[in-house]
């Protein structure tokens, strides 16, 4: 479980979340939306600690994200996908994917490297195996990427705007597999602007504006007429992202 | 007048010059390429104390001539009671001064990494040294081989001022050479070709290197 309480973040002067409150339980798939800036990449980056939080509380698993020997816990467990792949440039697909589980969780590298080529399989990639990422297409890069996060055995997968990169084909090919993934019943935590995405797969969705959360409903009220859309804000942002 | 066969007996002492030259090059390339990648650390390091030490090694060994650092080392060090023969002093000087420059190579090829890397190695728990030894240096040190092999070139060449410190290196063998043959214009015509065919032949190495380590740039 992923219990957020009053969460505040500032960089510097700016105030960028203001008190969020979140709980996120095992099995469930969140999709966060809100506006350009409104802090959505802030609230992931605070779960997984890349970012220090201002006040307030994370904990994943009950484990602290203030306490360092704790954040490596959490980070064992929290995988992330990124917007811009971010692999490691200079390892080869099944390295990029291995990595972490010989280095961090400690698992022996053959079975990183078989594991790793099931995941690749999966995603229907096996023949790239021991090509390097500049040698990808975007939404090759990005099934990489999500490969990545799943060797971890993540309890929770942290997804920022992972198809924004991507043109509409390349989306549709990782969209496919997130699908699949939620129907696996793996905890997805995804900031998304693919509004047809997140009603696809989500059991709430969460509305974040200007650093606080507006709304947090499951999916059906949140996509009806008297629940979530009741909001001129999330009606305004709704429509503007083309969902009648 | 020019006569090249004059110079086919004076091989073998030319020879040793060269073997001199290459021990004093290959071993201050690796002390160098050492100590600037530790330079290299502690410029980015966390700590203050630590990227201020670091810039100053950087500003002071840039802004020596080489000469005066040798002459220090070679003639100013035993008035104070340490005493190291030639071809150490030339080997110690040359790496501390060139490790100056390999360090702002190296810095600047960890500066280039995009940051989104190293924050996804980050998140998936790798302990700082990990993520140096993993992603980092393996990336920074592969960008920067060809500033790097720039930088060493530039070493092999300064070895020539070693002669200064009367180390029977390539540049003093040829000296040597020319006062007792009389012809100056061959002995450096020949000095003239070999550094050059050196430094070319390194240059093709290097290239061939960046190329191979680089080989996951390619689309
Ligand atoms: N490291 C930082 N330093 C200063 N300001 C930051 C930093 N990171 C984010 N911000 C600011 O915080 C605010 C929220 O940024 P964030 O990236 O969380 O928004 P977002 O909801 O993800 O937006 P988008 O949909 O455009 O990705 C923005 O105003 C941004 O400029
Ligand atoms: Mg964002």
């Amino acid at each position: 479980m992923i219990e957020i309480h009053d969460l505040h973040k500032d960089f510097g002067d700016l105030k960028v979340l203001k008190g969020v409150d979140l709980k996120i339980k095992p099995g469930e798939v969140v999709s966060i939306l809100g506006g350009s800036g409104s802090g959505k990449s802030t609230l992931i980056r605070c779960i997984n600690g890349l970012e220090k939080i201002t006040s307030g509380s994370i904990f994943v698993d009950d484990f602290d994200v203030r306490n360092k020997k704790d954040l490596m816990e959490i980070r064992k467990r929290c995988s992330t996908v990124f917007q811009q792949f971010d692999l490691y440039p200079h390892l080869s697909v099944l390295d990029n994917i291995a990595l972490a589980p010989i280095n961090v969780l400690k698992q022996n590298k053959k079975d990183a490297k078989i594991k790793a080529m099931e995941l690749l399989r999966s995603v229907e990639l096996e023949e790239k195996a021991s090509v390097y990422p500049a040698q990808l297409s975007g939404g090759q890069k990005q099934r990489i990427g999500i490969c990545r996060a799943l060797a971890m055995e993540p309890n929770y997968l942290l997804l920022d705007e992972v198809t924004s990169s991507l043109d509409p084909e390349m989306t549709a090919e990782v969209l496919v597999i997130l699908k699949k993934l939620a129907k696996e019943g793996i905890t997805m935590i995804s900031v998304t602007h693919e509004i047809g995405f997140a009603q696809e797969i989500s059991d709430r969705i969460v509305f974040l504006d200007e650093g606080k959360i507006l709304q947090n409903l499951s999916k059906d009220e949140f996509f009806s007429d008297e629940g979530g859309k009741s909001d001129p804000r999330i009606a305004k942002f709704l429509s503007k992202m083309g969902n009648q | 007048m020019l006569d090249p066969a004059v110079m086919m007996e004076y091989m073998p002492a030319f020879w040793d010059g060269f073997i001199v030259t290459a021990e004093v090059s290959i071993l201050s390339i690796i002390g160098s390429f050492i100590i600037g990648l530790l330079i290299a650390l502690l410029r980015i390091s966390e700590n203050k104390v630590c990227r201020f030490a670091a810039l100053f090694y950087v500003d002071i060994f840039r802004n020596i001539p080489f000469l005066v650092l040798i002459f220090f080392a070679y003639y100013g060090l035993p008035e104070v009671g340490i005493y190291i023969d030639a071809f150490w002093t030339g080997c110690f000087t040359l790496s501390i001064a060139v490790a100056a420059y390999v360090a702002e190579t190296i810095r600047a090829g960890i500066q280039n990494i995009d940051k989104g890397i190293i924050e996804a190695a980050k998140s998936f728990g790798f302990k700082r040294v990990q993520i140096y030894t993993k992603i980092i240096l393996p990336i920074a040190i592969t960008s920067s081989i060809r500033p790097l092999g720039s930088v060493f070139i530039n070493l092999i060449l300064t070895t020539s001022i070693l002669s200064a410190i009367t180390l029977g290196e390539l540049t003093s063998a040829s000296k040597i050479i020319a006062s007792t043959t009389f012809r100056p214009f061959e002995v450096y015509m020949f000095l003239v070709i070999f550094y050059g065919v050196l430094t070319f032949a390194l240059s093709a190495v290097i290239a061939g290197w960046h190329k191979y380590l680089n080989r996951y740039n390619e689309a």
